[in-house]
Formats: structure tokens, sequence, C-alpha cells
């Protein structure tokens, strides 16, 4: 896969036809980001939901290894905030299109939408499923008798098992999505809603179980 | 020039180490050729300053005065310090909410002690290289917040050295294991030290150190086992001998060798003599040591587990599991590493040297010999802001590889507001006074109607893990500069007054330096000797007495010159006079120790 465009940039150390590159291919000097430039022409891929995992990774660890601060510790003080900048852009680029998801909301954000745009809604055959969860962590958080804790962690724990196959199977179903000509923007916002949306209900779900057991938060 | 060299700052002992053509290898002090430089500092009340073995020696005889975690310290603000840290040493509230130690009638920050530490190790380094070191990279724990990374550069700063890069201990421990074993695949760092304990899950591919999570407890290390193991020795002093803080000094230092011996014996014997003359002997077997730390060991599995959980991994897929800090040659705790990832730990590099030998090879890649490797690494926790209602927003999720930046934009509430405050904080918390507060900044803006200015503001964090803020006034395209004060941090100013006094202090010669080391030493044993004599007089033949009394003279007129080599003589010479006294002294408790016991069972 080639970089998208090909615009003529000079390096800003020795003229050379540095692109939309981040390092001039002649003198390896770390570039200012090139005006305009998302997060695939980062990593000097074409805009496009389908990308290829290994592919991917190669070029984030060859664009590391070009702009990571710690190559350019003895250089100037410009070259070094220069360094920061990009690795930091590098970094961020990777994250996020490594992760289905994370691009697929980020493609939404690329055409002026987002999640938020449809609404909130549960989906009509998840309804009962949802329902019955949220009723049964109230009871648990109320709960003191052991044995009632115990079933109830049990009964959530079977919900939960549901709602994650339900999550892996929509995972699934983004591949086949991305990889159509032109995806509907509607069709993309509602399966990652929905993903982002039980996201936070298994988020939820695993809070509710661990509490009192190891999940004891000692961060400060 | 010098080379960068590469400094493992811990909470019991800190190193100092380089990378060389054959590898990394850790800078022994050119006089004792001691390896590990206890991170113990202290301040005498004639203004003398002692680091390293001697000041923990002097430790019993000065408690207070004398610092021996401070890394426990770093980055806090007063609010944090706990009854237990009170009990241990007097603490006086600095500017901006700061903790200060009141050390022999003075107070310092956290990073000056820090700061003695390092300048020890910097003279370790420039005698080895015969130059002057002025350039490091220091680790720190994985799961220090942005304050204690703050503190633990300005330590470096005020101890002379430009320090190039924060590394995490655990990432620096895989560098020095990665280097000879070129492996690829899942590793995790299982680093329980002192008074930190630490967990990484790193991927390991082509010479990129790739950090996927981490986790830890920034309050657990061997320290804690030693209380735990003092609680029980002393629970037969009555209360008040057994709160004395130099009762406790003495049974710490005796319960940390009893630890260690555990490690290797199935039981062993805590002794110490109390200052009254006391004898106290306890046995422990391993068993009952296991018992007192069991939970303390097991508070490192919930770490252990959201790093794998946050690395998207299973404990089956680590390949490989490295145990870093002295508290990893307790039994029990690698028994720990073994059931959380079903195997045995990896031990080949000496758990006190890895973290030092790691940040030596850091310090290569920095100064480019070592361009085949990089290291990737993560912020601990997640960055945020305060938003309405007292709510945490997070801008940055923990374990989010750096350097990482994130651009907020922010507007105003209300007409003709003149600024913008942001208030950032770390943590994982729902709200944001759950959190730890990081820095409070106003950014100036024009005055317009509410919600008309757009203000974009850039958090980056860098490869240190530290933040930095830039803003941007969208509608007139200007860039303020914003100011970042660490909420419990020295500021510039302090930073500046800091330096100027210490001046006198790193210029001083050699041998000044030496003359008062020898002049604390004679002070300890003519101090020690003096009291034997009052007390256990009776031990002695007049012959004895007076041959004692003859090289405590000798030793004092000693210490009123100049020359340390006479010094030590003296000292040496009444402590070979002293020996056969010191064992009679021992022998006798001893004897009592075991009469009392014979009466109890009786």
């Amino acid at each position: 896969m080639e970089a998208a465009t090909t615009v003529r940039r000079e390096c800003r150390k020795c003229a050379a036809d540095a692109g939309q590159a981040l390092v001039c291919p002649r003198c390896h000097a770390v570039q200012p980001l090139a005006p305009g430039a998302d997060l695939f022409a980062v990593l000097g891929l074409p805009r496009g939901l389908v990308l290829d995992a290994a592919d991917l990774e190669r070029r984030y660890l060859a664009a590391s290894r070009a702009v990571h601060p710690d190559r350019h510790q003895t250089a100037s003080d410009t070259d070094r905030e220069l360094s920061l900048a990009a690795s930091a852009a590098v970094n961020r680029a990777y994250r996020t299109l490594r992760d289905p998801v994370a691009r697929g909301r980020y493609w939404l954000e690329l055409h002026g939408t987002d999640l938020a745009a449809g609404g909130p809604s549960v989906p009509a055959d998840l309804a009962a499923d949802v329902f019955d969860t949220q009723e049964k962590l109230e009871e648990l958080h109320g709960a003191t008798d052991a044995g009632e804790r115990s079933a109830l962690r049990h009964h959530v724990k079977g919900l939960r098992d549901r709602l994650a196959a339900r999550v892996a199977g929509l995972r699934d179903g983004l591949a086949a999505a991305y990889a159509e000509r032109e995806p509907a923007l509607d069709d993309l916002r509602r399966r990652l809603a929905e993903i982002a949306y039980l996201g936070t209900l298994l988020g939820d779900i695993d809070e509710a179980i661990e509490e009192g057991s190891d999940g004891t938060d000692r961060r400060h | 020039m010098a080379p960068i060299v590469g400094i493992d700052l811990g909470t019991t002992n800190s190193l100092v180490a380089v990378l060389e053509d054959g590898g990394p290898r850790v800078l022994p002090d050119p006089e004792t050729g001691a390896r590990l430089l206890p991170s113990a500092v202290a301040f005498l009340p004639d203004g003398t300053v002692v680091v390293g073995g001697r000041a923990r020696a002097l430790e019993p005889a000065q408690p207070l005065d004398t610092i021996l975690s401070v890394k426990r310290f770093m980055g806090l603000g007063f609010e944090h310090v706990t009854a237990e840290d009170r009990a241990r040493y007097r603490f006086v509230e600095g500017v901006a909410g700061s903790v200060r130690f009141e050390v022999g009638g003075r107070a310092v920050t956290p990073p000056e002690v820090s700061a003695h530490v390092l300048r020890e190790l910097k003279r370790r380094a420039a005698a080895v290289f015969a130059e002057p070191v002025t350039q490091a990279v220091i680790t720190v724990p994985a799961y220090f917040n942005d304050s204690q990374r703050q503190a633990t550069r300005d330590a470096g700063r005020l101890a002379g050295l430009e320090v190039l890069r924060l590394v995490n201990e655990p990432t620096a421990a895989s560098l020095a294991y990665g280097l000879d074993k070129q492996d690829e695949g899942i590793v995790a760092v299982y680093d329980l030290g002192g008074g930190t304990f630490d967990i990484s899950i790193l991927r390991l591919h082509g010479g990129v150190f790739e950090v996927l999570a981490t986790s830890g407890d920034t309050r657990l290390g061997g320290d804690d086992f030693d209380e735990r193991l003092v609680g029980v020795v002393l629970a037969d002093v009555d209360e008040a001998a057994g709160s004395a803080p130099a009762v406790r000094a003495l049974a710490r230092a005796a319960a940390e060798r009893a630890k260690r011996e555990l490690s290797a014996a199935a039981r062993t014997e805590v002794a110490l003599t109390l200052p009254s003359g006391r004898a106290v002997r306890r046995a422990v077997a391993r068993e009952e040591f296991e018992a007192l730390v069991r939970d303390l060991v097991e508070r490192t599995v919930g770490p252990c587990r959201q790093a794998l959980r946050d690395a998207g991994l299973r404990p089956e897929d680590v390949r490989q599991v490295v145990a870093v800090g002295g508290s990893t040659r307790v039994p029990l705790v690698r028994r720990q590493i073994e059931t959380i990832f079903h195997r045995p730990p990896l031990v080949d590099i000496d758990p006190d040297e890895v973290v030092a030998l790691g940040a030596g090879i850091q310090a290569g890649i920095l100064a480019g010999g070592r361009r085949d490797m990089l290291l990737l690494d993560v912020v601990p926790l997640s960055l945020g802001i305060e938003t309405m209602g007292g709510v945490f927003t997070r801008l940055i999720d923990r374990n989010t590889t750096i350097p990482a930046s994130v651009k907020e934009t922010f507007t105003t509430a209300v007409d003709n507001q003149t600024s913008v405050d942001v208030h950032v904080l770390q943590g994982e918390r729902e709200l944001a006074s759950d959190n730890r507060s990081l820095a409070r900044f106003k950014i100036p803006i024009a005055q317009l109607p509410a919600g008309v200015p757009r203000l974009e503001v850039t958090f980056l964090i860098d490869a240190n893990g530290i933040l930095s803020v830039t803003a941007t006034d969208l509608r007139t395209g200007r860039a303020h500069s914003v100011e970042v004060k660490p909420s419990y941090g020295l500021t510039e100013e302090e930073i500046e007054r800091m330096l100027e006094e210490s001046i006198d202090y790193a210029e001083e010669d050699v041998r000044q330096r030496q003359v008062r080391e020898a002049r604390v030493e004679a002070d300890m044993i003519l101090h020690a000797t003096r009291d034997s004599l009052v007390r256990e007089g009776a031990l002695l033949s007049d012959d004895e007495a007076a041959r004692i009394r003859a090289a405590v003279a000798a030793l004092e007129r000693a210490r009123e010159g100049e020359d340390y080599v006479a010094m030590h003589d003296a000292v040496e010479a009444l402590s070979q006079e002293t020996e056969p006294f010191a064992r009679r002294i021992m022998d006798r408790s001893l004897q009592e120790a075991l009469a009392n016991r014979r009466l109890e069972e009786l």
C-alpha cells in the first residue's frame, strides 16, 4: 500500500522532497506533520476501513523507530520537539486504527458525524436482557446475605456471557460491513453504537461482580 | 566526555550502571567495592549529612534524623502522610501542602533527601571515569504518577544531573533480560521492591520492547514485610519501650536480617539488644513468617489480573515472567508469581541489579549506542480534567503508549469571562475529588459573550510520563503559554534556591568530606563505648578498662585534628580494644534472656 497523495514538500533541513513522510528520506530529519494529515496518512496509508493488521504493525514499528524521542536525544531543541509531536501522532494513529471499533468511530468523525447523532437506543431484541441485568445489578448492590449475593452473581454472570457473545458477533460483523465498497454511515453508526452501549454495560457488570473480591481499587 | 549513566533510585538501595562494549555494568564504590548504596540519608545536628551504609548504621542512634525510605514520600502531599509515617519521622507542612521532613533541626523536602543519594552515586561514577558525570537516566516505579515523576526529576536537578529520561523500572528490567535473550513474545515483569510493587506486560518484537499494560501499588514492598515481623518481635516488649523510634529502628534491622535468612532457611531467630541492655530473641519459622505477610503478597494479585485484562491477554499467553526486586527472593512471593502466571519466574539476573543494568542500557540507547533497541512505554494512570459537577473526564486512558497527546476545546460559561480554569487530575475514579490532583491553571482569554471564545488546549505526556500543556485561541490563532505547577511539587524558585545552597556541598573537596565522615564514625564508637563503660564497666578488669580509656583518649585527640587517616586508625585501635568487651556484654544479655525464658517455662 502506498501513501494516498503525492504532494511535494521540501525537507526543512536538506530541501529534498519529503512528501508526506514523517522523516526526510534523505537526511532522516523529523518533519512537521503535513497540514490536514489524518491518522491514516500519519502511517502512510490511504483512507480506508479495511486494514491489514500485520502491515499496520510493521508501519507502526518502522515509524516509531524513525521518530521516537529516544532516537533524537542528542539533536537540537526543534528536532526534539518535532520528534515528540510526531511520535505522539504515530502512537495515536496506531491506537485508533488497530482496533476495528475505534477505527470505525474515527471514520464517522472524519465524515462529520458521531455515535451520539443517532441518539441512544437499546436494540429491541436486547431490551429484556438489559432490563434484567440492570435490575439484578441493583439488587446485588443492596444485597447483604452471602447466599443471595452468590445467586445474583451467578445469574449476572450468565447474562454477562450472553451479552459478551453478542458483542463478539457484532465485532465480527464489522469486517463484512467495512469491506463494502461504500459503507452506509447510518449502518456503521448503529453497529458501533450498540457495541459501545454493550461495552459500558459489560464494564458495569464486571465491576459489580468483582466488588469485594479482588477488585478493590488501590490506585491514588 | 563521561558517558550517560543509568541510575536505579530504589526505596532501600540505589545503584549506578553504564553501558559498555561488553554490555551493562554496575559501577562499584571505588573505595569499598560495594555495588549497592543504601538509600539512607542522616542529617546530623551540626549540619553534617551522611549517606549510604554509614547513615543506615546511624539510624538506631538518630532514628528521627535518618531517612531510610524517602522514595515513599516523593511527590506526596502533607495530607497523604499516615499515622504510621508520623510514628517514624517528624513532618512539617511545606509550601502549598507539600511534605517536609524535620531532620537535624531543619526542614528538607523528599527531593532534597533523594538528591543526596544521587550525588553519592554521581561521585562514584565520576571516580570510575575520572571526569564529572552530568547526564543520567533514572528509573521510577511504572506506577508513579506525574507528581512522583516530577519530584524524581527535581531530585536529579538538585544533584546536578541532567535527567535525560525517566524509565519505568520493570521496563528497564526487561531491557536487561531481552538483551542477552533476543526473545520474541509476551513477557511479564513482576517487580516487588522495598517499597513499591509494579507489574508490566510487554511484547518483544524485533528489538522493540512494547509495554502493553502496567499496574501496581506505590505503597507495597519488603518494608511492609519487615514491619509485620517487628510487630511480632516487639509484642513482648512493653508498649512505651516498643514504640520508641530507636527500639523500632533496631527491631527493623533485625527483622530485615531474619527475613533474608528465611529465604534460604526454614527457621531463624530475630535477635537484638535494646538500648536498656535487655536482649530480645524470638525464633521464627518460615511458615509463621509466611502467615504474617500472606495478605501483603496477595495484594499483588489484583494488579497482575488488571494488567493482563488491560493487555487483552490471559495468563497462558505470557511466555516468560521475570522476577525483579529484592522481595522476590521470598519463596512465598515466588510461589505467588507461579500461581498467577502458571510458570515459575526467571531469576537469572540478580533481582537487586537488573533494574540498574536496564537503566544503563537505556542510557546507551539515548547516547545512540544501541540503535537496534527501542522502548515503547505507557502512561500508568488515566489523565483527565475536572468538568461540570466535579466529574472526572478522561482525556488519555491508562496504558496509552507515550508520548501521547490530546486536544480539547474549551469555551466560557458566562459573558465576559476573562480566563478559563483547568484542573488536571490523574486516576481511574469517576469523581474528580477521588483522583490525584496534578495541577490547576488559568488561561486568559478575550472578554466575549458566553460560548463564543474557543480555546484549544493540548495535553502532552512526554516519553518520561510527564505532562505539559499548551493552549491556542482558535479565533486569533494566538498561542498562550501555560505554566503547569505540580500540586505538591517544588516551584522553580525553590529549586533555584536549593541549587544555590547545595553548591557549597557539591564543590566541597573530597578530603574535607572524608574528614567529616571519619568524625561521624569516631563519634559513633566514642558514644557507644562511653555508654557501655558506664553501664557494664563491672565486666572489665582494671587493666582492660585502662586500655580502653587510653584508646578513647587517643581517638578524642585524633578527632580534633584534620587527619582522617589518623582518625580511622584510632577508630580501628579502639574497636580492637573493645571487641572482647562487646562480646562479653552480648553473652551476658543472652544468658539473661535464656534464664528468663527458663523461669517462664517453669
